[in-house]
């Protein structure tokens, strides 16, 4: 069984993460180009958080993510201007509501059914396909494959009372959400939830033998991660300024998140924002080479998966421990070795 | 109403390209089978085998025939050639993890075909061999959809003669069934699990070749085609050959109707759905 994290270590990490979160951009104010990338990191962020938990955790491959996190936003853009008329603020929680409904009824139906890490993967990339079709295809309400103009959230004038861009203010929101997702992910991990999950990924017929309800824990695994890509889908319209079907499909979104995860570390804390920032860093490396972009990508990812399997979080932590333990040795007790 | 003729005329269509899903969704199915690894590539391979042929028939002007054949055959080479490195490494590991390692190995090769392919082939291209329409009883089909499904149906049978057949295809069943007792009696799965590889390669290839004669494909197709195999074959259920072969060919017909009477998108929306109602109904028999 792996070591679950210590939620005071964690948050203090959080903390650090936060700070230099809300630092970087302040190198870029100027640079638009780079605000939007730095845009685009914190929303897959959010997005790998998400699938950390449904994933990582709990054994679910949810590869409709492209579809939660479009469903979220049209809900939220679609009511918020066609039907209801009221702040998009106010339809965020609803939008998310919605995604994560749909994964907790997806997690719901898988655990029932007792569907294993493959079936969940290719039951969920069908949803994706049908929904991606829908969305595209029900013109009248989603503007079809030419988007769908979203007003936004306001951000813009809030900018130019600080005297930055919209780009800026984005920049500080996703932050205040990814950290927010990250105590949120702190909190269930390092409770009973975690228990119960690292149980259940174990043995699930020795966990329901001792009481633990899996259906139950799956079920809130996939509503809190599909809510939380719901989030990240949402944001990806406010960056945008458009629900465009195309930003929303399996390949922009599905197959990037899962390698950001992978590439971070998988079950741990800051693997999915490490895991983002290095994917996009790879992606601007690449960018010169132009046309074969592609290929190095794919390249890149076959080397990573076969060599690198645990991601850069361990490394990471082994060396911050190293630093640690040569400057002080831990008294034994309060040492976790676990940042 | 559609004239009779009309839908007997497209149901073929759907054949062919039921035939032709059913190829790669069997491609998929014997690799999981024999070594847990879904093959995330096998459309690229299929692709692979087009661009091949219209390369070489084309740009190095070659006869249809022998760019077919080597089209299909640099195919089988680079299925060597992977088998040799990416699975080898693949097949270290065990378990969920050989499941993971697999999908995703196979999905990198994915993005890493398309990417380079891309940058030599940018546009669609048809392998129109200019057969002409057959006029059966009144009823007129492309002579190329005759050609795809009676290929494509030698080739199934051809599988299906050499798993039954041969000594190698009862040795590949074997391990199919039960690994521990193939080794017991002297069969070495790895050697096993390269055969059928290249096999399911070289299947997809010939897939790929025999269906650019009846359509136009591109680079970007191969990402669809691997997803419709993956759906035959989990839809056939994962382990079933037969199943596989036969929810192939049910699906192109399905396909191909609904895309007939009531268009693209809603076509595609009852495609998939109907897969994840199956997925959901199906007794489920392990994985």
């Amino acid at each position: 069984m792996t070591s679950l994290p210590l939620p005071r270590t964690e948050r203090t990490w959080t903390g650090v993460m936060a700070v230099v979160l809300a630092l970087a951009p302040l190198f870029v104010l100027e640079s638009t180009t780079y605000l939007r990338l730095y845009n685009q990191f914190l929303i897959f962020a959010l997005l790998a958080i998400g699938l950390n938990i449904a994933f990582g955790h709990t054994d679910q491959l949810f590869l409709f993510m492209g579809a939660l996190a479009g469903g979220a936003a049209y809900v939220m853009a679609v009511l918020s201007q066609d039907v209801l008329g009221i702040s998009p603020w106010l339809l965020i929680p609803v939008g998310m509501a919605a995604s994560g409904v749909l994964g907790a009824l997806v997690s719901w139906v898988s655990a029932k059914r007792n569907l294993g890490v493959i079936l969940i993967s290719i039951l969920t990339l069908n949803l994706q396909l049908a929904l991606t079709e829908a969305y595209v295809g029900l013109r009248s309400i989603t503007g079809g494959s030419t988007g769908y103009s979203f007003g936004g959230l306001g951000l813009d004038s809030i900018g130019s009372m600080l005297g930055v861009n919209r780009f800026a203010v984005l920049s500080y929101l996703l932050i205040l959400f990814v950290v927010l997702a990250q105590l949120v992910y702190v909190r269930l991990i390092a409770g009973k939830y975690g228990l119960a999950f690292e149980a259940i990924r174990e043995d699930d017929l020795a966990a329901a033998s001792i009481g633990i309800d899996v259906v139950r824990y799956k079920t809130v695994a996939g509503f809190l991660a599909a809510a939380l890509i719901g989030l990240g889908g949402i944001m990806m319209a406010e960056f945008q300024g458009t629900v465009l079907p195309g930003d929303y499909g399996f390949a922009a979104i599905d197959v990037m998140v899962l390698i950001m995860l992978i590439v971070g570390g998988i079950r741990t804390t800051f693997g999915p924002v490490v895991g983002a920032a290095v994917v996009f860093a790879i992606e601007e490396l690449l960018s010169p080479v132009g046309q074969w972009e592609t290929a190095i990508f794919g390249a890149l990812l076959i080397v990573l998966f076969l060599y690198f399997r645990e991601g850069m979080m361990p490394v990471l932590s082994d060396a911050i421990d190293r630093l640690r333990d040569g400057n002080e040795p831990p008294s034994a007790g309060t040492s976790d070795g676990h940042p | 109403m559609v004239a009779t003729n009309t839908l007997i005329a497209v149901g073929i269509d759907g054949i062919a390209y039921g035939m032709f899903l059913a190829l790669l969704g069997v491609g998929i199915t014997l690799v999981f089978g024999l070594g847990e690894v879904l093959n995330l590539a096998i459309g690229m391979f299929a692709i692979l085998g087009t661009l091949m042929a219209h390369y070489l028939s084309t740009a190095v002007g070659l006869g249809s025939v022998p760019a077919f054949i080597l089209g299909v055959g640099l195919v089988g080479v680079l299925g060597v050639a992977v088998d040799r490195t990416l699975l080898s490494l693949v097949y270290r590991s065990d378990g969920e993890e050989r499941i993971l390692l697999g999908i995703f190995v196979t999905l990198g090769l994915s993005i890493l075909l398309e990417g380079t392919l891309t940058n030599f082939f940018p546009s669609r291209y048809s392998l129109s061999l200019g057969l002409p329409r057959v006029n059966v009883i009144g009823i007129t089909i492309p002579g190329s959809s005759l050609l795809v499904i009676a290929v494509s149906a030698v080739v199934l049978v051809a599988l299906f003669a050499f798993l039954r057949g041969t000594f190698l295809g009862k040795a590949a069943r074997t391990v199919f069934q039960d690994e521990v007792g193939a080794l017991l009696i002297g069969v070495d799965p790895r050697r096993i699990r390269a055969i059928v590889f290249v096999l399911a390669t070289i299947v997809a290839g010939i897939a790929g070749v025999v269906y650019g004669t009846s359509a136009t494909l591109g680079v970007t197709s191969g990402f669809q085609f691997t997803i419709f195999a993956l759906i035959v074959s989990i839809v056939g259920g994962i382990r079933s050959i037969e199943g596989t072969a036969i929810a192939g060919i049910l699906l192109g017909i399905v396909a191909t109707y609904a895309n007939f009477f009531i268009g693209a998108y809603l076509a595609s929306i009852i495609l998939f759905m109907t897969a994840v109602i199956i997925l959901l109904v199906r007794p489920v028999v392990g994985e």
